[in-house]
């Protein structure tokens, strides 16, 4: 027989359950954890990190949560399909049960429904969030013996990786793990699972009361199986109570929704601000520093306005996608969303839409596509593309450093009725803009392509837990990381290849002669391959009141949205002629129209650019996720159109109005 | 009476609520069994959704379209 060399477990439980703090914690991973149902969207694996010497490689395979084993949307048929190892590639050797102590009798149901699939030989249970060790040696002997199985009680957030791998290795994992029995499902679980004859694992029953019932029996028998154990203590669940009086409360809840909102976004201002002038001081003196041992002369020029002009100008936002981060992580960790799912389903529902839907708009908000992935949890089909459709209409943090240096530079700080920041609310406004857009195109889609009834909406409200901080500081720095290593690659490429276009071919000396170096710099540009390429959609962009060099800008972040602010930088670094660089918000302010003089930037200008980037569909990372979600290119290519429609027309509306 | 005529605040019991199959499955999903205990712990706004306590540490919420297939009777027992 062949040496047995690796071993694959599966990690299946409930919606925040824990899974993938535990697989995070064996496996120096990093999946995203908050403390709300359905983060987890699909499968991720990993090799447990081992500190023993010539024992087999471990892996683990993080799935979505389960309440029970008949899947009701896509990402439950994803951890149904791994469990029956449907696509029949290399099983599992052992079920890892993930059980939530804060909801055991729930959880232990689900275990033993898995159990009568797979055998008791297959199976093994960790039971998380025991933070307090309350199952003790005597209990846990105890469970053992009713289960028929080993059982591990643990607190995932301050466990020994050591402990649960010496525990993982005290299992027998030499078989494949294999179904002794048919599971039984209903006929409408089975558009979540892949398509196939799965006849020989599934049995496909009618009667929809016969699973009820099975469910209602597996509850019953964890109640059984469970019996005098004592449940947590519920030190937490009073707290939460307390909580949620105020949070839910029919009238501070609104309020209290709104207010944790707007603080977020005036933080972004008014923490990272200073942070960002430090960082902006930073680069523009760096760049002046370089530019000083550089001869003059094309290099010069690439170094100084290519790169420190392109790559620093977007390297500054970094101080306000981290604050962003840093604060939905500590939103996320505290249970709250679940809550906010509640306050808003009302609104929701008008607009034909889930409180589930609100989950996946919330990760659009850091970015559009773990918010596409996220509209799995949505059971209902039609919602889920009316949702899927919509949202990247929400704001995502890719617009942060459009909207930050164009309401930092034309938007006065001044105080608006007493208490409000007029930057601060232009902020809010846009990303009520973009989510009530998003509303209302949901609607029309839920009444016209997508119209039925809308599914149900019970969800379950996680305890509240002290976020820590030190999580938010991981998930920030990730964050981070991405941003300066996107800036480092693709934006700094980008940045070269804009220089490159803005510089080359160079202007006829004729045409330069007798003009003032502000003068020359202006031809040279407008000579350019990209001056020319500008000039071409000019006719379709001045209507908008943006001139050619806006255009670029608009041109280069349908690759992606950042890309409009390191395009501006590199054009108007090559157009600055002064000793001493400035930061681009300054340069934006001393543009003028080459006809009348007139300053190029006005709040009407500032402000149709503004509205485009609410709406248009400017990410081609986002394209390629909405082809591999949808399987096709035909839902991608409506939603790039309407959006366009949307902005332009948006943009008109704003300009015509403010000038 | 069904869970959404009761005052917040109140205790409950599920009584048997399996004749709307889609309601009754997602809510023994998460454990909610005929003839368990309920507290009633808030009612959104503006006809949003209800939240419920279930045992002593589990928190749920569902909409009043949902509550009102679900039957319940007093309860006899304090929680």
């Amino acid at each position: 027989m062949l040496q047995q060399t690796a071993a694959t477990l599966l990690l299946i439980g409930f919606p925040n359950a824990g899974k993938s703090t535990f697989f995070n914690l064996l496996t120096g991973g990093n999946r995203k954890v908050s403390n709300y149902s359905g983060v987890t969207v699909d499968m991720g694996r990993a090799d447990i990190k081992s500190d023993s010497d010539g024992g087999i490689k471990l892996k683990l395979v993080d799935l979505p949560g389960i309440y029970n084993l008949v899947p009701a949307s896509l990402d439950e048929g994803v951890t149904v399909k791994a469990l029956l190892n449907l696509e029949g590639k290399d099983g599992a050797q052992k079920v890892l049960m993930l059980l939530d102590w804060q909801r055991i009798e729930a959880s232990m149901s689900l275990a033993l429904a898995v159990k009568d699939i797979v055998g008791s030989d297959n199976i093994a249970i960790v039971i998380n969030k025991d933070d307090s060790a309350e199952i003790d040696p005597a209990r846990r002997s105890e469970l053992e013996k009713k289960l028929g199985c080993r059982v591990l009680p643990l607190s995932a957030l301050n466990a020994s990786p050591k402990t649960v791998e010496a525990f993982i290795r005290g299992l027998d994992l030499s078989s494949q793990v294999e179904p002794v029995k048919k599971l039984q499902i209903t006929k409408e679980a089975m558009e979540f699972l892949p398509a196939g004859d799965h006849s020989t694992r599934i049995e496909v029953i009618e009667e929809t009361k016969t699973i009820t019932d099975l469910i209602n029996w597996y509850h019953q028998k964890a109640r059984d199986v469970l019996g005098s154990l004592s449940r947590p203590n519920d030190e937490k669940s009073r707290l939460t109570q307390k909580i949620d009086r105020i949070v839910l409360n029919p009238w501070l809840g609104g309020i209290i929704f709104a207010a944790i909102f707007y603080f977020i976004f005036d933080a972004i201002y008014t923490w990272a601000g200073p942070a960002m002038d430090l960082a902006e001081g930073v680069v523009v003196g760096m760049g002046d520093f370089v530019g000083n041992y550089l001869p003059e002369g094309h290099f010069k020029s690439l170094i100084v306005d290519g790169i420190f002009g392109g790559v620093g100008g977007v390297v500054v936002f970094l101080p306000q996608i981290m604050a962003l981060f840093f604060l939905l992580s500590l939103l996320e960790q505290s249970g709250y969303v679940a809550r906010a799912a509640v306050v808003t389903d009302r609104i929701m529902g008008i607009f034909g839409l889930n409180g589930k839907a609100f989950l996946p708009y919330m990760s659009g908000f850091a970015c559009a596509i773990p918010g596409i992935m996220a509209t799995r949890t949505i059971p209902n089909p039609r919602e889920r593309y009316a949702t899927l459709m919509t949202l990247p209409l929400i704001t995502c943090s890719a617009r942060l450093p459009v909207y930050i240096l164009l309401i930092g530079t034309f938007v006065p700080a001044t105080t608006v009725l007493g208490i409000f920041n007029a930057q601060t609310l232009s902020f809010f406004f846009l990303y009520f803009l973009g989510s009530i857009a998003a509303l209302v195109i949901a609607k029309i889609l839920r009444l016209s392509y997508f119209k039925g009834e809308t599914g149900n909406f019970i969800i379950d409200l996680p305890l509240y837990q002290r976020p820590s901080i030190k999580t938010a500081f991981i998930q920030s720095w990730k964050k981070g990381k991405t941003f300066l290593t996107k800036a480092g690659t693709i934006i700094l490429g980008l940045s070269i290849l804009i220089w490159l276009l803005s510089t080359f071919p160079s202007a006829n000396p004729e045409l330069l002669e007798g003009k003032t170096p502000e003068q020359q710099a202006g031809i040279s540009l407008e000579q350019s391959m990209l001056g020319t390429m500008g000039r071409t959609i000019e006719p379709v962009i001045k209507p908008i009141g943006m001139d050619w060099k806006i255009g670029v800008g608009m041109l280069v972040a349908f690759g992606a949205r950042e890309l409009f602010v390191s395009a501006m930088g590199t054009i108007y670094s090559l157009g600055d002629v002064d000793e001493e660089s400035s930061p681009l918000r300054e340069k934006l302010m001393a543009e003028t129209w080459s006809d009348t003089g007139a300053p190029v930037f006005t709040l009407a200008t500032a402000w149709a650019i503004l509205i485009f980037f609410v709406f248009s569909l400017q990410c081609t990372s986002t394209l390629a996720i909405l082809r591999r979600e949808t399987g096709g290119w035909k839902i991608p290519i409506i939603m790039f159109t309407y959006m366009g429609l949307l902005a332009y027309g948006g943009a008109y509306i704003a300009y015509n109005l403010l000038s | 009476m069904t869970l959404n005529d009761i005052k917040v605040g109140d205790t409950v019991c599920l009584d048997d609520f399996s004749h709307n199959q889609s309601v009754y499955f997602k809510l023994i999903s998460l454990g909610l069994l005929p003839g368990d205990q309920v507290i009633v712990m808030g009612r959104a706004p503006f006809g949003g959704p209800i939240s419920i306590k279930h045992g002593s540490e589990t928190f749920f919420a569902l909409r009043r379209s949902e509550a009102l297939k679900v039957q319940v009777k007093t309860s006899t027992k304090a929680l």
